[in-house]
């Protein structure tokens, strides 16, 4: 299908340049990590309380990141024109969007397996135990947060003033994704039957659903001239 | 230009007679709460507020939606009057919730799901304004700004969702005091008062955007 | 019609970019526009290739209305001024990208084969940001070879080329209007191909007015 083989040459596009400069994958990783050093630094060394609080740190530290990684992953664009290149291609425009979410996703999930094994080191977790219900909150999550950023950024990519726009509108919408990660994490961390989580993962599942529903469906309409 | 219709000017003067009517009995009329005294008052303005400022939301949502479906500039002039009006009735929510919650219980700010949930409607208010405000053309700002009004009308039920479930988890549910129908009827004239109000505002707000953008082509120059 | 505008208007903000434009353009033609910069002639370059939607009017690309960017699309190619290259790719990544996103065949061959032809085989395999202006061109062009279009759109196509550059521009425009694609042309520098076209309009003030295919 068309739309099928635009959304590939977008991801593929997308990550042969991200291997390509490395740069970014670099700074995002270093950045996550400093974000979790300033955190720590600033609650105190109390490592009890850091092991109770650390889903959070972590899912701060990946949205900060995740929110720096969505402009850069449409500047390459800039280079020619905004989206305009993209938007020459035939067909449904909505497989500029699902190539970019793709993109997006893949990049923060190959950070994420980097930044989780981290934070056990610096918060003492047991990760390795519960690496699969982990892994898929982490998926979950991500989902979520690429769902509704990567709109967002397409959105705010001709506005003047983006760099302060992307958060504004992109924060108050993360709420329901960042309490469904963050307590689901704990949750699990704390070892708790993944039953307690569920609410929470559920509350994930209809936040991703939903939204890429939505942004999808509306997407034409935000890049639009 | 012309003269503003007059049924306009009949719903300012209803509005005015209605708030004044409200505002007497909630203050004066009704008896003060047994257990927390007269800073109870506060929340006759502060739950029509609320109510009000959900129905101006409400209302941008059906705006954009409009505007999407139908490109009329009617509907999205529409859509951000509510808008403008409507953080106006969200910060007065917010702000006499904070008000009366400081001698209730003691502190400025919980994060009681209702008052979280009201603050970060206004930041979803606040973005649709920015859109707005950082737009130079009025086709490509009223694009925008439906899309985001109705992501942002999207997004509330689920935070509100969200944020329930958070404070569950952390703190047992305060149980719903059940309010006695002389309240209630309060609440609902102050509620029909604010609406008034609001309408009131938003039907000049929309009239000054429809003069703008008359001026707005006639000011058009060529390149 | 290969296209055609019924009083067509663009607005941005205050500015009126285009007033009441009306134009037909033949099948297989080939059709200067020319103008001071900033006079409108990207605006309705752009309006024809489906990237900006008229404030009013209407019209058909390659016989789909208006309204149908995505199908017309399918048989329209773009080159801006800027082009739409990426640096951090080879000439033949980019190449490969575009063909995929267009739905256009992207072996190989087809790929060595329109680099050679654009002279720039020996540069297959170097990042794109090391290029020239003129190698840039050379590479956005080719791309439009990459699928069979009938209506080809080229913005300020000579500019930053030195002589044997525009010569190329003229020998691909040659090639695209024997093959029976519609070419339209913005440009403010003269070139064989502008001295050959068919018509040639000039945009003043946001309206076309008809003028000698040669400045």
């Amino acid at each position: 299908m068309a739309l099928g083989s635009r959304v590939a040459a977008i991801v593929w596009k997308d990550l042969l340049i991200e291997v390509r400069t490395k740069a970014s994958f670099h700074s995002m990783l270093f950045f996550a990590a400093l974000v979790l050093f300033v955190f720590s630094f600033a609650i105190g060394p109390d490592t009890p309380l850091l092991k109770r609080i650390a889903a959070g740190l972590l899912w701060v530290a990946i949205i900060f990141t995740g929110i720096l990684s969505l402009s850069r992953t449409y500047q390459a664009e800039e280079a020619g024109g905004g989206l305009e290149g993209l938007r020459m291609a035939p067909g449904d425009p909505r497989g500029i969007y699902l190539g970019k979410l793709a993109g997006n996703i893949l990049l923060l999930l190959a950070m994420e397996t980097i930044l989780f094994p981290a934070s056990a080191v610096l918060f003492q977790l047991e990760i390795a135990r519960n690496a699969l219900p982990l892994a898929g909150i982490a998926i979950l999550g991500t989902i979520g947060f690429s769902v509704v950023g990567t709109f967002y950024a397409a959105l705010t990519l001709n506005l003047r003033a983006r760099e302060i726009l992307l958060p504004l509108l992109l924060i108050p919408a993360l709420v329901p994704p960042l309490l469904g990660a963050v307590n689901s994490t704990q949750l699990v961390l704390d070892g708790n039957p993944l039953g307690e989580a569920a609410v929470w993962v559920r509350l994930m599942v209809a936040y991703d659903v939903t939204f890429f529903v939505v942004c999808t469906w509306i997407f034409p309409v935000a890049v639009e001239e | 230009m012309g003269r503003s219709s007059p049924l306009v000017g009949w719903l300012g003067g209803a509005a005015l007679t209605l708030m004044l009517i409200g505002s007497a009995i909630g203050l004066f009329f009704v008896a003060a709460d047994a257990e927390q005294g007269e800073v109870q008052r506060l929340m006759y303005v502060h739950v029509p507020a609320a109510w009000t400022a959900f129905v101006a939301f409400f209302l941008v949502f059906i705006g954009s939606v409009l505007y999407l479906v139908q490109r009329d500039p009617r509907a999205d002039r529409f859509a951000a009057a509510c808008a403008e009006v409507g953080v106006v009735f969200i910060a007065l929510t917010l702000a006499t919730g904070m008000l009366w919650g400081k001698p209730t219980w003691g502190v400025w700010w919980t994060w009681d799901p209702r008052l979280t949930t009201t603050a970060l409607l206004l930041a979803v208010f606040v973005g649709y304004l920015a859109i707005r405000g950082f737009s130079d053309d009025p086709d490509r700002r009223a694009r925008w700004s439906a899309v985001v009004g109705i992501l942002g009308f999207i997004q509330v039920p689920i935070v509100y969702l969200s944020v329930v479930w958070w404070r569950t988890l952390h703190q047992p549910p305060s149980s719903p005091r059940s309010v006695s129908s002389e309240i209630l009827w309060t609440w609902m004239l102050n509620f029909l008062a604010f609406l008034l109000v609001f309408s009131y505002l938003a039907a000049r707000r929309a009239r000054l955007a429809r003069i703008e953008a008359e001026l707005e082509t006639r000011q058009a120059y060529d390149v | 019609m290969a296209v055609e505008l019924r009083d067509v208007h663009q607005r941005f903000g205050r500015k009126r970019v285009l007033r009441g434009i009306d134009l037909s353009v033949e099948p297989g033609s080939s059709v200067v526009l020319t103008g001071a910069n900033g006079a409108g002639k990207t605006t309705l370059l752009r309006v024809v290739a489906t990237l900006l939607k008229p404030t009013s009017g209407t019209g058909s690309i390659c016989g789909l209305p208006l309204g149908e960017g995505d199908r017309i699309r399918e048989h329209v190619g773009y080159v801006s001024s800027r082009g739409t290259l990426y640096d951090d790719l080879t000439a033949a990544e980019n190449l490969r990208f575009t063909a995929r996103l267009m739905g256009a065949r992207s072996s190989d061959q087809r790929i060595d084969g329109l680099l050679e032809e654009a002279g720039l085989a020996r540069a297959r395999d170097q990042r794109v940001r090391t290029y020239s202006t003129g190698m840039r061109r050379r590479l956005s062009l080719a791309a439009l070879r990459l699928r069979p279009l009938d209506l080809v759109l080229m913005d300020e196509p000579y500019s930053g080329l030195d002589t044997e550059g525009m010569s190329m521009v003229d020998r691909m425009v040659g090639e695209f209007l024997h093959a029976g694609t519609t070419v339209i042309l913005a440009t403010h520098q003269a070139g064989e191909a502008t001295r050959l076209a068919t018509a040639g309009y000039l945009i003043e003030h946001g309206r076309l007015v008809p003028a000698g295919a040669t400045d």
